[in-house]
């Protein structure tokens, strides 16, 4: 009795190619990607990315993949994202995925929608903004608030200019190192449209939101999207109708390894976009 | 494949002497796999070359056959060759290579399951439950080729329990000392004395099984019975499950897990390691000397390490008492991850903890102590 397996192995990497390589902010590069096989995904799900030898990490993917083509901004801080900083067009890495569950698009049609992103956080958002673009009129007001360290570590700023015209753009930075050299002039100051200083919560504090109609994606680190929740709920808007992506370490992707495990969630499969109800108050998070 | 039938095929009592010539005769197919004796009560699950190494009366194993024959604690997975005139990634990582890294020049083979037939005889009921916990993660959404064809290719012959360790709390949580899931085995043995009662389970073990002995009926299950009211009243470790995962929810602040980690725990992972469900594993390349191929394989890993919830900017459990905590929950709370207790109440984790702690008193602290 010798039985038949039904299975590939899941964790078994995919060759892609670097078509393309895009500086995006300090030590953040854009790669654009292809494959021989088909690839799909939604947005807020990621990749593991990685190379023999070197490993393997997890990543989202930073837009909508265009006929198979599909984009990661990656930040360098550690072994495979150090390694993957070389990497030039022609050249090739390895991937699996796509994994995990995506930002509820759909239930944010006929909203209004606030996007609310710090840092490496708006590279998970940028699909969603694709998706407004694409199909404004499905959508009722759309604000992105975006936060960085200061304007070196923005992403995607060539883009705000095309993304003003049909949603209102809330940019802060804690500091600014040079105004003047800002690849995106003109920075105004203050409110929508220029650049403010000060902390993404601050812009939201001042925001005119109607709560009942309103829906948030939150992407940044995870004390941030803490202050930024506790602060959409005091403008009346409900648990639910906050989604948060998490990050935790994740070897597998696939809810094996339990790296990623935050109670009894796999931020790998269960999330790593989770509505703020389901994951406020978990012990060993902040949210 | 063990555990897809739920009728109960035919129920016979054997001579243990035939039975384990049955098993015996098996071995021209299968490994034979059982607890051998190692020290006082304890035995090791080994392969053996014939039933008369077995130490079928054994109390506990370290390690439980699940983790050892079916979910392996290192298992190669894919091999990476680098041909010559691909570049290695050598360290410092950061230092670009010559001529690019294309990956073409990379063959990637994936090392196929191992598919040879074993038969587990002896396991306890906790290790069954055990099992079943494991085809939760390996045979789920995604699974896992190497589980997955030790899993359809390995007999397990179940074993109810005739001593109850001193650390033993399945009664409490239902996984013990006698079987009964629904699935995770083929054969089922009941001691009786100078005879086995076999319960065959699967259709694999009824092909198999050629042994008539005398067919068991009313009153042969009656005194199965009786002997698991006998063996519920000798335990002498307890969890009070009632509500649990309240009282966790509530104290997740409780001084018992700062107390326990400051004064006990050394995060040596000793329990995650002898725990018959704990699942994580850990990917890990390893470049050959000759810088070549790169092999990928999973190891176990364990949530007690301090690097294991580790990311760019934080840890998010960098305390000790956290990490304890996480170990605890998963197998007394978290029971929204596969809506059943991590705990099969085997009491591997209290045994082999060089330092005692204990989760059913964390767990009666949490409840008394709030
Ligand atoms: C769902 C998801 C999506 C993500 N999307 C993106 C994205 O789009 N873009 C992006 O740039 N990042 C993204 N990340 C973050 C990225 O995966 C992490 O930064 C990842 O750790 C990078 O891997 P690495 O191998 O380069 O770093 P690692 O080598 O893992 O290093 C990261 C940090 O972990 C610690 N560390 C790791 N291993 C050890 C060890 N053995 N001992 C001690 N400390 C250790 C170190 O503190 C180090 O600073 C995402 C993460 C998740 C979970
Ligand atoms: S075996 Fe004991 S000391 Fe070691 S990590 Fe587990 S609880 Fe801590
Ligand atoms: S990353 Fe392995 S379980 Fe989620």
């Amino acid at each position: 009795m010798s039985h038949e397996l039904s299975t590939m192995n899941p964790l078994k990497p995919l060759r892609a190619k670097v078509d393309d390589v895009k500086i995006e902010a300090e030590g953040v590069k854009t790669y654009t990607l292809s494959t021989e096989f088909p690839f799909l995904a939604e947005p807020g799900q990621f990749n593991m990315i990685g190379y023999p030898g070197v490993g393997e990490a997890p990543i989202s993917l930073s837009a909508i993949v265009n006929d198979g083509s599909f984009k990661h901004t990656i930040k360098s801080v550690g072994r495979v994202t150090d390694f993957l900083k070389d990497f030039k067009k022609g050249d090739e890495l390895f991937f699996r995925g796509p994994y995990g569950r995506s930002w509820p698009v759909k239930k944010a049609e006929k909203k209004d929608v606030l996007i609310i992103a710090g840092g490496v956080g708006l590279a998970p958002l940028r699909p969603v903004i694709q998706i407004v673009l694409k199909r404004r009129e499905a959508f009722g007001e759309v604000s992105l608030i975006y936060g960085a360290r200061n304007e070196k570590n923005m992403l995607f700023m060539d883009e705000f200019k095309i993304w003003e015209k049909d949603i209102s753009l809330y940019i802060t930075v804690d500091e600014v190192s040079d105004v003047s050299k800002s690849p995106h002039p003109p920075f105004t100051k203050g409110g929508r449209g220029g650049i403010n200083i000060g902390l993404v919560t601050d812009l939201i504090d001042g925001m005119k939101i109607k709560p009942e109609r309103a829906i948030a994606f939150v992407c940044g680190p995870e004390i941030m999207m803490r202050f930024i929740c506790r602060g959409l709920i005091m403008h009346g808007m409900s648990q639910s109708s906050l989604y948060v992506s998490l990050e935790r370490r994740m070897k597998c992707g696939i809810a094996q390894c339990g790296h990623c495990q935050h109670s009894g969630l796999f931020v790998c499969q269960d999330g790593p976009v989770f509505s703020y109800k389901e994951v406020c108050g978990l012990p060993d998070g902040v949210l | 494949m063990t555990g897809e039938r739920t009728f109960q095929k035919f129920k016979r009592l054997i001579s243990k002497k035939a039975f384990l010539l049955w098993l015996d005769s098996l071995k021209k197919d299968y490994k034979l796999i059982g607890p051998r004796y190692y020290r006082g009560n304890q035995a090791v699950f080994k392969e053996v070359d014939s039933s008369k190494e077995l130490f079928m009366e054994y109390e506990s194993a370290m390690l439980s056959p699940g983790k050892l024959f079916l979910y392996k604690p290192q298992e190669e997975l894919f091999r990476f060759t680098f041909n010559e005139t691909s570049n290695p990634p050598s360290p410092p990582f950061s230092k670009r290579g010559m001529g690019g890294f294309s990956s073409k020049k990379i063959t990637v083979d994936e090392i196929k399951p191992d598919m040879a037939k074993q038969v587990i005889v002896g396991v306890h009921p906790c290790d069954v439950n055990a099992i079943l916990y494991l085809d939760r993660t390996f045979l789920g959404a995604f699974k896992d080729p190497h589980y997955e064809a030790r899993r359809k290719n390995t007999l397990i012959i179940s074993l109810n329990c005739t001593h109850v360790g001193g650390n033993c709390f399945c009664s409490s949580v239902g996984a013990g000392p006698f079987l009964h899931s629904v699935g995770g085995y083929d054969v089922l043995l009941t001691d009786f004395e100078s005879e086995y009662l076999v319960e065959i389970k699967s259709r694999e073990a009824e092909e198999l099984f050629g042994l008539e002995g005398r067919g068991a009926g009313r009153d042969e299950m009656r005194f199965k019975a009786e002997k698991e009211k006998a063996m519920q009243g000798k335990f002498r470790k307890t969890l009070n499950v009632s509500g649990l995962d309240n009282i966790f929810a509530e104290n997740m602040e409780h001084p018992v897990w700062q107390q326990t980690a400051e004064e006990k725990c050394l995060s040596c992972s000793n329990c995650v390691m002898v725990c018959p469900t704990c699942f994580c594993y850990d990917l890990r390349d390893e470049m050959s000397m000759n810088l070549k191929t790169v092999t990928r394989y999973r190891c176990f890993d364990a949530c007690l390490d301090i690097r294991f919830a580790e990311v760019h900017g934080g840890n998010f459990r960098q305390s000790r008492a956290a990490r304890l905590r996480q170990f605890v929950a998963h197998k007394l709370d978290q029971t929204n991850q596969y809506g059943v207790f991590g705990t099969v109440g085997c009491g591997r984790c209290i045994t082999w903890c060089p330092t005692g702690i204990d989760l059913t008193e964390i767990a009666e602290e949490l409840r008394t102590k709030n």
